[in-house]
């Protein structure tokens, strides 16, 4: 049963096409990686996922529920939440407000609850906090609540967003280039940690990646974009064989000499 | 010394500057006007205190970019910088004598020339080369000093100064006291300050200061020390102390100067409203004066015998004044979602406008009284207690704006303020991390607003009338002016922002033809030196001064895991 399916998903900005009638389904509870040259659209259908572009043919579907049209903050409510390829945090408020926000949409309190200070959102503010301090733990930032999240060094940054994200308890966590950046040692802990996401909260994982050790290394299903279009899809193992793929990273005739070489 | 040569052009900097400012002064009228008031009687007046002031600053600044590594040459700039500015205005009362400058510059008179040179023309003006020099080393001295003794000068100098520009407010304050009239006789002469009055205010102001700089560490940690409980008690102590201050404040400041509180206190209501749009929401609202009018308006409309439709009491009155409010400010904000930044800052100024002209057209003259206004508005009153007089009317300002510090504190650390101050930093994102913009946006304007009506509100029944032009765009402008200068997003700042931006202007009314240069250059000033505001949130400072303080940060952290 696939948790999220895209259907002859097309997206257009003027007469370019980023996204070309892609067909995608990410199963429940794996790792899903996308990938491709710079342009292939990888971002631009995490948007269309998001509710940031709304696509003009296709179908977008979490379960069986229809996501076109939705806007960001509806889509979120569902279950499905994303980091960004350049961190963008809201910089001047603190690591923990950071992760709060993530909470926003779980929150109940009312205008007049809070103006009038009510014992029960008194309780679920409270609560909240104790949520975003397990959370920040959960990333490793114990005790960096208060700093200011430009302050915090890049990997932390990292870190914090992917807290925020799991704030709004999502079912399907979207990420844009997480090891972007990283030295191999770091990569190696993100890595770990991704699988982490998925084995102990039971999240499934949409990738977009660029090092291939990465994508090869976590994912158990990889789709390859190149102009939009989804050129391969498979395990692993079959990408690397695969010569339309050789073709879209290193063009035309490398594919024979890269197997010539590898036989 | 070869490899420092190169300095003595911060001392020639800053004294061309400093020429430049004081003749400035002197050119546009600043100097002779201010001449009428002494600040220590028959010592110094007002005039020189301007010009010694702004030597300083420049000696200050030649001191600052020479460094205190080359203490020799602070000494030597700042020598210099005193000489040129004073060559600068010697060059001044040279050509004033040699030419008639006043067909020019009006304010270029025998008497600005005489103020200049210490009194006796071309005899005394020599003393220049002694004087800013003096002054100019003295900022250099200053500089040099360690900084507890530093801020000792500075403050206690500020004190004094500050006591007899504002002696007007001073003094009739502690003459109201019986006991404390005859102290006020030892401080104050007719004009200014006496001798031993200013000595008195130097050293007392000297001792808090340094006894502040060493044993206020001590008394923080103290404080700190203390158990929660115990911290809590000495905050409602400290509330409450502030609490009596506050009610007894029209009591001892008298007629004059309640009124200038209870204007500070109408823009401190208004200035609570715009934090929230412009300060936690990011939204810049230049039409904020709109909802002022609209509550004014419908206050007089209710309760008006003039115009005759209702004549409800002003308590009846105010709830709908409020709402009426708060609908405009959601109304607006319908049009007006999806605009961000200059654009949101004209379409306002505008909603603004429309408001303020429909108010002055013919076309609604019979329900809204076109230019004439609309008048015989009551007085509001409880129980018989009538909030007539400007002492009186404060107590209904100061429930406002205790009202508003109360619902502004309760949003800030609510989801519904981190909503807003996530919209502020990057409202895409919000908007990802599950936040209705709409909703919102459309909250932090309808609560602006009603802060804004409220505060209209008590406005016409303190005037009893309420008329189109003191509905200005000047308004809106000055309710952010204040908000900026206090410090975005800060409530005691709002207060602050306020008493500098409002009251002081009031007070120095005298001077009332330079107080948009004043003002203007304030503003310059201030987004140069200290663009937080002058009581930031402690966030926002560490916005600004980050180097200086995230240093202890990335010593104990642990690497990327």
């Amino acid at each position: 049963m696939p948790i999220l399916t895209a259907r002859r998903t097309t997206k257009r900005f003027g007469g370019l096409v980023a996204v070309d009638e892609l067909d995608v389904e990410i199963k429940e509870k794996t790792i899903h990686s996308i990938i491709g040259p710079n342009g292939a659209g990888k971002t631009t259908f995490f948007n269309c996922v998001t509710g940031s572009y709304r696509p003009e043919e296709g179908e977008i579907l979490l379960n069986s529920h229809s996501l076109v049209g939705l806007l960001p903050d509806q889509i979120v409510r569902l279950g499905i939440a994303r980091t960004y390829q350049n961190i963008r945090l809201f910089p001047v408020l603190t690591a923990m407000e950071n992760v709060l926000v993530g909470l926003h949409c779980h929150l109940r309190a009312s205008y007049f609850g809070i103006v009038a200070g009510l014992p029960s959102t008194r309780k679920e503010e409270k609560e909240a906090t104790e949520e975003a301090r397990r959370l920040l733990r959960f990333v490793n930032l114990t005790g960096k609540g208060d700093l200011m999240a430009k302050n915090l060094p890049y990997g932390e940054q990292r870190r914090l967003e992917i807290a925020r994200a799991l704030a709004t308890k999502p079912k399907l966590l979207l990420l844009d280039e997480p090891t972007a950046g990283m030295n191999p040692s770091e990569t190696q802990t993100m890595m770990d940690f991704i699988r982490h996401l998925r084995d102990e909260l039971g999240i499934t994982i949409l990738l977009i990646e660029h090092q291939m050790r990465v994508v090869m290394g976590i994912s158990e299903t990889v789709t390859v974009l190149d102009y939009g279009k989804k050129i391969a899809e498979g395990t692993p193992e079959e990408i690397k064989k695969n010569t339309k793929v050789i073709e879209a990273y290193l063009g035309k005739g490398s594919a024979a000499e890269t197997m010539g070489v590898a036989a | 010394m070869t490899g420092v040569l190169h300095l003595w052009k911060y001392g020639l900097n800053a004294g061309l500057l400093g020429g430049l400012i004081t003749v400035l002064l002197s050119l546009i009228g600043m100097v002779e006007a201010f001449s009428k008031r002494q600040i220590v009687s028959d010592v110094l007046s007002m005039d020189q205190a301007l010009l010694g002031a702004a030597v300083v600053f420049v000696g200050y600044l030649a001191a600052k970019r020479t460094t205190s590594t080359y203490p020799l040459w602070v000494v030597i700039n700042t020598l210099t910088c005193g000489f040129i500015t004073a060559g600068m205005l010697m060059l001044l009362l040279v050509i004033g004598d040699l030419i008639n400058l006043r067909a020019v510059f009006i304010n270029a008179s025998p008497v600005l020339y005489e103020l200049l040179s210490f009194g006796q023309g071309f005899e005394t003006a020599p003393l220049l080369f002694v004087a800013y020099p003096l002054c100019s080393l003295f900022a250099g001295i200053l500089y040099l000093l360690p900084g507890a003794l530093r801020k000792m000068l500075i403050v206690s100098l500020t004190c004094v100064i500050g006591a007899g520009v504002l002696q007007d407010l001073i003094r009739p304050t502690l003459a109201a006291w019986e006991s404390l009239a005859d102290v006020a006789e030892w401080i104050f002469s007719a004009n200014g300050l006496t001798e031993q009055g200013a000595a008195a205010i130097f050293l007392v102001i000297a001792a808090i200061t340094l006894f502040w700089s060493f044993k206020g560490e001590a008394v923080e940690t103290g404080y700190r020390r203390l158990p929660p409980a115990g911290q809590k008690t000495m905050q409602w102590m400290g509330f409450a102390v502030l609490l009596v201050v506050l009610f007894i404040l029209p009591q001892v400041l008298g007629l004059f100067l309640s009124e200038v509180l209870t204007i500070v206190g109408l823009y401190v209501l208004l200035g609570l409203g715009l934090n929230i749009v412009v300060g936690y929401a990011g939204l810049l609202d230049l039409g904020y004066v709109a909802f002022f009018a609209i509550g004014a308006y419908v206050t007089a409309i209710l309760t008006s015998p003039e115009l005759g439709f209702f004549n409800l009491s002003f308590w009846s009155a105010l709830p709908f004044a409020i709402l009426m409010g708060i609908t405009a400010g959601v109304l607006l904000g319908i049009p007006v979602l999806k605009m961000r930044g200059d654009y949101l800052a004209i379409a306002t100024m505008g909603f603004g406008e429309i408001i303020r002209i429909l108010v002055l057209s013919d076309f609604l003259r019979p329900w809204l009284g076109g230019a004439q206004g609309i008048g015989r508005i009551p007085k509001a009153s409880i129980a018989g207690f009538e909030f007539g007089t400007p002492q009186t009317i404060y107590y209904l300002i100061l429930a406002g704006c205790f009202l508003a510090i109360f619902i502004s504190l309760r949003l800030k650390d609510s989801r519904m303020g981190r909503a807003w101050k996530a919209m502020r930093e990057d409202e895409d994102v919000a908007q990802a991390m599950g936040i209705n913009l709409v909703a919102t946006k459309l909250l932090a304007f309808g609560t602006g607003a009603g802060f804004s009506a409220l505060s209209g509100a008590i406005f016409a029944t303190k005037l009893t009338s309420v008329y189109p032009h003191s509905m200005n765009v000047m308004i809106s402008i000055n309710i952010v002016c204040v908000i900026i200068v206090g410090g975005m997003g800060s409530i005691p700042g709002v207060i602050v922002g306020a008493a500098a931006l409002v009251g002081l202007p009031e007070l120095l009314r005298e001077f009332a033809e330079y107080r948009l240069l004043v003002y203007g250059l304030a503003l310059v000033v201030m987004m140069l030196v200290r663009p937080e505001g002058l009581w930031p949130e402690p966030v926002r400072r560490r916005e600004f001064h980050e180097e200086v303080e995230e240093l202890p940060e990335n010593n104990g952290a642990p690497s990327a895991a």
